[in-house]
């Protein structure tokens, strides 16, 4: 079975971008516009790959990998997509349980490959 | 029973009383400033971000289609997809500069410092701005510096300094011209490292060695000017210097190049 992302993001551009981008390379697509809606598709589907927005417009995407943590909940690996390279974003990410953090926009072959090597 | 006021003395409180009224004044001027300042850079950061997104939404499509997932496309075709990819980045990179500015005017950047070589990074902003400079056939060269010790600084501060200085030699130096880079030590002991980057461009009046190092300053900024950008580059190349104690400025004559200098404390305080 293909594996599945969820996109986490408020812009309905950027996700249609990823939606045709990971539908064309095999993945199972889902999308959130909040962290409400990201916790609520998390817990009712098996996540593989999460690409989470840090900005969003019911609160800070770090917020869904709070509500999730917990048993099988959280997915494999979360890549956290932010607009700026801060080292203190970065860190706090990290501290949060991000496995990566990508500045956007992303070169889609180095997130293809990183998609990739994540669920190897 | 309170004495009568001397003439000095009542003269002398009128004074004091319109001195306090200019000093309130000023002050609410100030706050003014302040708070106008604070708009502005809330509006930038803000609009930075807006901007950022559906260009990301763009650069993300068009890379789709250049890497021919949604079917092959001729070379024409996708010359004409990269040359959006390429338009989109540059554009997301001048955003990214007006951020970096934001940031550093107000006060939010701080330093990550570590030892490293500074030569190694000269020569990686060189590297990477080769393309860019042979278009314009110019050569770009570090002409000494082997010696220098490992400098403590942020490394991607200094990185972003020299990519803003030589890509300004690149941008303002004619077809054929020479930019090169030069580190040396200087100072009583020997404690304080000096860059220069160095073209042969067309130079800048000394009436304007201040202004290009003032934010959205350009020395030509009619909208016909033949160079377009932020306006931000040496702006933001002279906060970060700053921020690590350095000092950075420009020595040049109009038609014979330019050579722009920065110094950096070889032996900084340790956190």
């Amino acid at each position: 079975m293909a594996a599945r992302i969820l996109i986490v993001e408020d812009s309905a551009l950027v996700t249609d971008a990823f939606e045709v981008l990971f539908g064309e390379a095999g993945y199972e697509v889902d999308s959130a516009r909040t962290v409400a809606e990201a916790v609520e598709l998390s817990k009712r589907k098996s996540v593989d790959v999460m690409l989470l927005d840090l900005t969003l417009p019911d609160g800070n995407g770090l917020e869904v990998l709070d509500a999730l943590r917990g048993p099988d909940r959280l997915p494999r690996a979360t890549l956290a997509m932010t607009g700026d390279s801060d080292p203190d974003t970065r860190r706090k990410c990290l501290e949060a349980g991000c496995t990566d953090i990508l500045v956007k926009p992303v070169p889609i072959r180095d997130l293809l490959r990183q998609i990739e090597r994540l669920l190897a | 029973m309170s004495m009568p006021d001397s003439p000095d003395s009542a003269a002398l409180r009128r004074r004091l009383s319109a001195l306090e009224a200019q000093r309130e004044e000023a002050q609410r001027t100030i706050d003014e400033l302040n708070s106008r300042d604070a708009l502005k850079t809330q509006f930038l950061s803000n609009i930075s971000h807006d901007l950022r997104t559906p260009l990301a939404a763009i650069i993300t499509h068009a890379e789709i289609l250049r890497e021919g997932m949604l079917g092959d496309l001729n070379p024409r075709q996708r010359d004409s997809v990269s040359g959006i990819v390429n338009g989109g980045q540059q554009l997301i990179d001048m955003i990214d500069e007006i951020l970096t500015y934001v940031r550093s005017a107000s006060d939010q950047v701080t330093l990550v410092r570590t030892e490293f070589c500074i030569t190694e990074v000269v020569d990686q902003v060189r590297l990477l701005n080769e393309a860019l400079a042979a278009r314009k056939r110019l050569t770009i060269e570090r002409v000494n510096g082997d010696d220098i010790p490992p400098v403590y600084a942020d490394r991607d501060k200094l990185k972003h300094v020299l990519g803003n200085l030589i890509g300004n030699a690149i941008k303002f130096t004619p077809d054929g011209g020479r930019i090169w880079i030069s580190l040396s030590r200087r100072g009583a002991e020997a404690d304080e490292l000096l860059v220069e980057v160095g073209d042969t461009g067309r130079g800048i009046a000394r009436d304007h060695y201040e202004l290009v190092f003032r934010e959205f300053a350009q020395v030509d900024s009619s909208p016909s000017r033949p160079h377009h950008g932020t306006g931000l580059g040496l702006a933001i190349a002279r906060k970060l210097v700053e921020l690590h104690s350095g000092m950075i400025w420009v020595e040049s004559e109009l038609g014979k190049g330019s050579r722009f200098f920065f110094t950096l404390p070889l032996n900084p305080p340790r956190d």
